[in-house]
């Protein structure tokens, strides 16, 4: 205690990257009394070197490797890498290819929220809404292991050409029969609200709309501060422009009000994958075959999506050799885990860190890469 | 607050007919769906030596080996040797395999305190 003293009336407080809510991260308050004066966020725990061991593989390796870039929503990830890699090769992707990846997309936002909501309820001291969660989430991962081999890794199932295998059968009836459940989690947790989440978040880290487009806020985070922006709608991609469904937008700009998004997409996912589900036709898919041979054509491509925590984009840069000659990933947490953190915890209370904290769903693994 | 502490007491009485959701393991285990990617299953008299798997491995987690003296005559190629520590269990050498002698099968249970088992053998142990 005594070597993180500053002044008589101010220490220096670390939050991470050992905390159980923080993950591989930290944050190092700088506190007096009761309140944050300062925040410096401490990356760089989880750093692996996706963009440079991308250089030395084949697409297909390296949409096996575009799982880890987020565990919480691998399957996000491959379909980001995927469509870069597509787009510049200027593959044509079958139908039903295509409405498989968006079902398997929105599974893994919910998938995604779901762990959100979990960790948010455990760092606000409430274990049941953190059980709960996790307890709906395996059925999630249930379907995921059905149909790409994995639960939480689907070793790039969502790959450059479509998806690996086609979905086995009755993948549809265990579909809808996981979006039922899937309402009934919805409900539940709008039941806690009232006396567990809503009255720790209401009215704290509060991002005006300015701020969060100066500090580059996307997703359900600048959603929440007014602004609805959503790449799904404004640059559709795959079958996303034939669907119907709304993008939720709030005006507060509180940590309730971004988990009030978050809960509203799940709804809104469950639609999508509803109708994604009607357009399913019969034919079979053939899978994609790996290879080993074969080259990039020269080119450069930046394709972005609307992931569960804001935008993510790959920018591929080949020369025509097999393995691309530069990949870039933007992550949405970067700038959710430095700027937006640093600028919301700074006259913060104390006990209301872990819930800014996680209102902004953070991934530690796609910031650091 | 009362009305809070009141709520839980229809959960609890459901709780206590409800059965639990998790499985008595080792005595019963949840069932692993067909397509699942455990460890692999490898046919060395299928193979044909073709290094596909090795190649496409993003791991590099499959090295070709010779086999050993007294069988290299029935054996002559190279054969892939997996080193489970490295692997990723993505499934690409099962796709990419032309003779159907790598598969991927449903056992999970590879956990060890010996290294040196994470080696498998074409030969099988040697």
């Amino acid at each position: 205690m005594a070597k993180g003293r500053r002044a008589a009336d101010g220490y220096d407080l670390y939050f991470g990257p050992v905390h159980p809510g923080s993950g591989n991260f930290g944050v190092k308050l700088t506190v007096e009394g009761e309140r944050v004066v300062a925040a410096r966020a401490d990356p760089g725990y989880l750093h692996r070197g996706f963009e440079k061991l991308m250089e030395y593989r084949t697409p297909m390796q390296n949409a096996v490797l575009s799982d880890r870039l987020c565990i919480l929503e691998s399957l996000n990830w491959n379909l980001v890498h995927a469509e870069a890699v597509d787009r510049l090769c200027g593959t044509e992707i079958p139908e039903r290819a295509k409405t498989i990846r968006v079902i398997l997309a929105e599974l893994s936002r919910i998938q995604s929220h779901i762990i959100w909501y979990g960790v948010l309820s455990k760092a606000l001291g409430f274990d049941t809404g953190f059980k709960v969660a996790f307890g709906y989430r395996d059925y999630v991962l249930d379907l995921f292991e059905f149909v790409t081999g994995g639960r939480v890794y689907p070793a790039g199932y969502i790959c450059p050409g479509g998806v690996r295998r086609d979905i086995p059968e009755g993948t549809k009836r265990r579909i809808v029969e996981l979006l039922a459940k899937l309402e009934r989690m919805i409900r539940e947790f709008e039941a806690y609200d009232s006396k567990t989440i809503a009255v720790r978040c209401r009215g704290i880290g509060v991002l005006e709309l300015d701020d969060a487009l100066r500090l580059g806020a996307t997703g359900p985070v600048l959603r929440a501060s007014g602004l609805s922006a959503d790449v799904r709608r404004d640059a559709p991609y795959e079958i996303y422009d034939d669907l119907d469904f709304e993008i939720p937008v709030r005006e507060e700009g509180d940590a309730f009000a971004r988990s009030i998004i978050r809960r509203r997409e799940i709804e809104e996912s469950i639609r999508i994958v509803r109708q994604a589900l009607g357009r399913l036709t019969a034919e079979p898919l053939p899978p994609v075959k790996p290879k080993t041979a074969g080259k990039l054509p020269e080119g450069e491509v930046y394709v972005r999506n609307e992931i569960a925590r804001g935008e993510a984009a790959v920018y591929l840069r080949s020369v025509g050799e097999s393995h691309p000659y530069r990949c870039k990933i933007r992550g949405p947490d970067l700038l959710h885990m430095i700027p937006v953190l640093e600028h919301l915890l700074v006259g913060a209370e104390v006990a209301d860190v872990p819930a800014i904290y996680w209102s902004l769903n953070i991934c530690p693994a796609d910031m650091d890469r | 607050m009362i009305d809070m502490a009141l709520g839980v007491i229809p959960q609890l009485i459901k709780n206590l007919f409800s059965r639990p959701m998790t499985v008595a393991f080792p005595h019963e285990a949840i069932p692993i769906p067909e397509g699942y990617r455990g460890e692999h299953a490898y046919d060395v008299d299928r193979c044909t030596g073709c290094t596909l798997c090795a190649r496409v491995c993003p791991n590099r987690a499959i090295e070709m080996v010779e086999a050993p003296e007294e069988r290299r005559e029935a054996y002559p190629k190279t054969y892939p040797q997996i080193d489970l520590g490295k692997c990723c269990f993505c499934g690409l050498c099962q796709d990419i395999c032309p003779s159907g002698a790598m598969t991927m099968t449903q056992n999970v249970f590879l956990s060890t305190n010996d290294r040196s088992t994470v080696l498998r053998s074409p030969f099988g142990k040697t």
